[in-house]
C-alpha cells in the first residue's frame, strides 16, 4: 500500500538525468527541475509520513517492504517503509527543499549551476535511498552514492586546491570505514544467506565471534560516514565546498546516514555487549572531543562542523546507550532519544549552516576575527542564527534541549547500572553541553555583537535566502515542543517496547528530574561565561592563555590533537611505503607476466606469419607468377599487327597439312 | 594436254607467291594484291580438276561455274577491301600495315 514511496527517491534520480541533460539550457541551471523533484519528494514523503503515523499510531510500529524486484538470486531490491525511514525520508526531503531554495540565491552567481543541482539531486536521491532501502546491498549502493557527491560537492570549487584536497581527504577518510562496512555486510551474508534487513533484525547474528564482530564493522562504516572519532578528521576540512553543501552533508543527508546504520542495525548492535560498549565510548568521547576543538576555531564554519561531529557523538551515545540497557532487558528511550535529537539536529544545523552561509555570503569571509556588530546589519539571519544557537545549546524551549537531555538521562540510567565508567561518560556528556553552549554563544558574539572588526561592508541577504532561514528558526524552535505535545517522540519513532506517556507526564518528568537542572546549568554557565569574554569583554578572552597549560592546551587544540599530523605522517610514510611495495611488485611481477604473455604470443604470431607467407601465399603466389609469366609471353604475340597473325596461322596450316599428310598416308 | 601435276605446282607457286606477298609486304594495297593471288591459285586448282573430271571430253562444268563464281566474289570483296583501306587512309593518312595495330 506504500508503492508510491518509490516516487520519493525516483524523483530526484529522474531530476539527476534531466539537469544532467537539459540542465545547461534552462535558465537557472536546472534549478526549477531541482526544486520540482525535491518538492515532489517532500510532498509524497509527508503523504507516505501521515499514512505510517495513522497505521503506526500507538506503538505499532509499521514495517513493510514495497516494490520488491528480484534482481539476481537472493537479492530482492525494495524499499523498506517503517517509522524511522518515514521519518528520515520526510525529514531529508524537507531539509534537501528548503537548501536547495536557499541555494537558488546562495549561488547565484556561481558559474556552473547546471553541476551542482545535478550532484545536488543526486546527493538527496542518495540520502532517500539509503533510508529506505531494505536490504544492506541496496543501502550500501545509495550510500556509496552519497560518499560520491559529498567528494564532488566538496571539491565543487574545484579550482582551490584546498577543496580539491579536502574532497580527496573526505572521500578517502570515508573510504577507510566504508571498507570496513563492505566487509561487514559480506559477513552478514556469508552467515545468514540474506542482504534483507527485516530478516536479518529478526534472525541477529548467531552466537560467535561474529555476533562481536560484525556490529562492530557496520558501526565503523558509520563512524566514517557520522566523522566519529578517530575518523572525524575529513568533516572540518568539508566545510572548503559552497556552505548550503555544509548545511546539506551536515544536516539532511550524510553524517546523519551513519547515526541511521547504527539505528537500522540496532538489534545487532543490542545483541553484543561489546559492540554497545564501544559504540557508547565512540560517542561520549566525540561529542566532548570535537566540542573541545571548536573552542578555539575562529572559521565560522569549522566551529559548526566541529560541533556537528560533537552533536553526532550525543546520538550515537544515545543509541549505544540504548543498545546496552536493550541487551541487558531493560526498556530504553535511547533509540527514541536519538532519533529525536537527530531531527532537531537536522532543524537547528541546517539553519546555523545556512545563517551562517548568509553571513559569508554578505561579508565575503569565514573568519570570525574580522566580523562583529553584524546584528544591525542582517536583523534577520541575526536572530535566525541566535534561535540556531540556543537549539544547539540546549536551552528550553528550543529543540536541541528536549532531545539532548533525553539522551543524557538514558545515559545515566545505563551508568547507574553499569557502574563508573558510564557515569563518567555522563559527566563529559554534561562537560559537553557546558562547552557546546559557551562555542555557540562565542560564535553568535563574535559574530553579531560588539563592533564590526574588519573592513566588511555587509548587507542582509535577499529573501529567497532568509525565508528558508525563517522557516528554520520556527522548527527549531518547535520542533522539540511538538513531540512534548504529542506526548513524546516514542509515538513517532521506537524500538523494542511501546511508550505510552501523555503530555503531562512527559513534562513532570522531565522537570521533575535533578538531571534536567545539572545539564541545564551547565548549558546556561557556558552562555554566561561567552557573554562575559566575547559581549561584555569584562574578562579578555586572553585569559585562557594566560598560563602555560593554557597555553599548552590551546596549541593542542588548534592543531586538532596532532591527529591530522598523525595521519599525514602515516600516510607518507607507511602508506608511501606500501604504495611503493605495491608499485615495485606491479611493474616487476605483473607487468612481468603481462610482458611475458605477450612475448609468447609475438612468437606464435611470428609461426603462424611464417606460415602463411610460404604456404598460404605461395600457393597464391606461385600461380599469380605462372599466370603472369604466361600472359606475358602470350601478349609479346599479340602485337596487333596481322601480318604477324597471317604468319602464324600460315604456320599452323602448314603443321596441320602435314599431320594430315602422314594420317592420310598411313604414317610415316 | 597439259598434265595435271603441272597446273597443281602453278597454283602452288602462286598461293608461295600470295602467301609471301602478305607476310612480308607492309603496303595495303600490295597485300590486297597477294590475297587476289592466292584466291587465283585456289581458282586454279578449282580448273585443273574441273578438267580431270569423269568426263574427259566436256569435263566436269561444276568446278568451272565454281570458278567463275569465285572470280566475282573476289570482284566483291576487292571492293570492299579497298573501302575499308580508304576510310582507314582518310583517318590515318597511311596504309602502311605495320602501323596498323590499333585493333590489338
Amino acid at each position: 500500500m506504500f508503492e508510491y514511496a518509490l516516487l520519493i527517491v525516483a524523483a530526484p534520480l529522474v531530476a539527476f538525468l534531466l539537469i544532467i541533460i537539459f540542465g545547461r539550457w534552462t535558465r537557472q541551471g536546472g534549478a526549477a527541475i531541482a526544486i520540482a523533484a525535491l518538492g515532489t519528494s517532500f510532498i509524497v514523503s509527508v503523504i507516505l509520513f501521515a499514512q505510517v503515523l495513522g497505521l503506526g499510531a500507538l506503538g505499532a510500529p509499521v514495517s513493510e517492504e514495497v516494490f520488491k524486484y528480484n534482481w539476481i538470486g537472493p537479492i530482492e531490491f525494495g524499499l523498506l517503509i517503517d517509522n524511522v525511514s518515514a521519518l528520515m525520508m520526510v525529514l531529508v526531503s524537507f531539509l534537501c527543499l528548503i537548501i536547495g531554495i536557499y541555494s537558488l540565491g546562495y549561488m547565484a552567481e556561481d558559474k556552473s549551476k547546471t553541476r551542482y543541482y545535478a550532484e545536488f539531486v543526486l546527493f538527496t536521491a542518495g540520502m532517500l535511498g539509503t533510508v529506505s532501502a531494505n536490504n544492506f546491498l541496496q543501502f550500501l549502493i545509495f550510500w556509496e552514492t552519497m560518499g560520491l557527491c559529498s567528494y564532488l560537492l566538496i571539491g565543487f570549487w574545484y579550482e582551490k586546491s584546498e577543496a580539491a584536497s579536502a574532497a580527496k581527504k573526505a572521500f578517502m577518510v570515508t573510504r577507510v570505514g566504508d571498507m570496513l562496512l563492505l566487509i561487514g555486510i559480506m559477513a552478514i551474508f556469508a552467515s545468514l544467506g540474506t542482504f534483507n534487513i527485516v530478516e536479518i533484525q529478526a534472525r541477529g547474528i548467531p552466537a560467535g565471534a561474529l555476533m562481536h564482530v560484525i556490529p562492530l564493522l557496520l558501526f565503523a562504516g558509520a563512524v566514517g560516514k557520522s566523522a566519529q572519532f578517530p575518523l572525524h578528521i575529513w568533516l572540518p576540512d568539508a566545510m572548503e565546498g559552497p556552505t548550503t553543501v555544509s548545511a546539506l552533508i551536515h544536516a539532511a543527508t550524510m553524517v546523519k546516514a551513519g547515526v541511521f546504520l547504527v539505528a537500522r542495525s540496532f538489534p545487532l548492535v543490542a545483541a553484543s555487549d561489546i559492540a554497545s560498549i564501544t559504540v557508547i565510548c565512540i560517542g561520549g568521547f566525540t561529542a566532548i572531543f570535537a566540542a573541545s576543538m571548536a573552542l578555539v576555531a575562529f572559521d565560522i564554519k569549522r566551529v559548526l562542523a566541529y560541533s556537528t561531529i560533537s552533536q553526532i557523538g550525543y546520538m550515537i551515545l544515545g543509541l549505544g546507550a540504548a543498545a546496552l540497557l536493550f541487551e541487558a532487558g531493560h526498556a530504553s528511550h535511547g533509540f527514541t532519544a536519538s532519533m529525536y535529537h537527530l531531527m532537531n539536529h537536522a532543524f537547528f544545523k541546517a539553519l546555523l549552516f545556512l545563517a551562517a552561509g548568509s553571513v559569508i555570503h554578505a561579508v565575503g569571509t569565514n573568519d570570525m576575527r574580522v566580523m562583529g556588530g553584524l546584528h544591525s546589519k542582517m536583523k534577520i539571519t541575526s536572530i535566525a542564527m541566535l534561535f540556531g544557537a540556543l537549539a544547539l545549546s540546549g536551552i528550553p524551549p528550543f529543540s536541541g534541549f528536549w532531545s539532548k537531555d533525553a539522551i543524557l538521562h538514558e545515559v545515566f540510567v545505563a551508568g547507574e547500572m553499569y557502574g563508573a565508567i558510564f557515569t563518567f561518560i555522563w559527566v563529559a556528556g554534561v562537560i559537553t553541553a557546558f562547552l557546546t553552549a559557551f562555542y555557540a554563544f562565542r560564535l553568535w558574539f563574535m559574530t553579531f555583537a560588539g563592533k564590526t572588526r574588519g573592513d566588511i561592508h555587509p548587507h542582509e541577504s535577499p529573501r529567497v535566502m532568509t525565508y528558508p532561514l525563517i522557516a528554520l528558526a520556527v522548527f527549531a524552535l518547535i520542533s522539540g515542543m511538538l513531540a512534548v505535545v504529542i506526548g513524546g517522540f516514542g509515538h513517532l519513532v521506537t524500538f523494542g517496547g511501546t511508550v505510552h506517556e501523555g503530555t503531562m507526564e512527559l513534562l513532570t518528568e522531565i522537570f521533575t528530574s535533578p538531571l534536567t537542572y545539572i545539564t541545564l546549568f551547565a548549558a546556561v554557565a557556558g552562555i554566561g561565561l561567552a557573554y562575559i569574554v566575547y559581549c561584555k569583554q569584562r574578562v579578555s578572552s586572553e585569559i585562557f592563555v594566560s598560563t602555560s597549560v593554557g597555553r599548552g592546551m590551546q596549541k593542542l587544540l588548534q592543531n586538532r590533537y596532532y591527529l591530522d599530523a598523525a595521519y599525514r605522517g602515516f600516510a607518507l610514510h607507511v602508506g608511501m611505503g606500501i604504495a611503493r611495495a605495491a608499485d615495485w611488485f606491479d611493474r616487476n611481477v605483473i607487468d612481468g607476466v603481462v610482458n611475458g604473455s605477450a612475448k609468447l604470443g609475438l612468437l606464435v604470431a611470428r609461426g603462424s606469419d611464417a606460415v602463411d607467407r610460404k604456404g598460404v601465399d605461395g600457393a597464391v603466389d606461385g600461380i599469380a607468377y605462372v599466370v603472369t609469366g604466361s600472359s606475358n609471353r602470350a601478349r609479346a604475340r599479340q602485337t596487333g599487327q596481322i601480318q604477324a597473325y597471317i604468319a602464324a596461322m600460315v604456320m599452323g596450316m602448314f603443321v596441320v597439312a602435314l599431320i594430315m599428310l602422314i594420317y592420310l598416308s598411313g604414317g610415316w | 594436254m597439259i598434265p595435271l601435276e603441272y597446273e597443281l605446282a602453278l597454283a602452288g607457286i602462286l598461293f608461295g607467291i600470295g602467301i609471301f606477298g602478305i607476310i612480308y609486304r607492309k603496303n595495303a594495297i600490295i597485300v590486297l594484291m597477294s590475297v587476289e593471288i592466292i584466291l587465283n591459285a585456289a581458282i586454279m586448282n578449282l580448273v585443273a580438276f574441273s578438267s580431270y573430271a569423269i568426263n574427259p571430253i566436256t569435263g566436269d562444268p561444276g568446278g568451272q561455274v565454281f570458278a567463275v563464281l569465285a572470280i566475282a566474289i573476289a570482284a566483291g570483296e576487292v571492293c570492299i577491301g579497298l573501302g575499308i583501306y580508304i576510310v582507314y587512309f582518310r583517318s590515318r593518312k597511311d596504309i602502311n600495315l605495320e602501323e596498323a595495330t590499333r585493333l590489338r
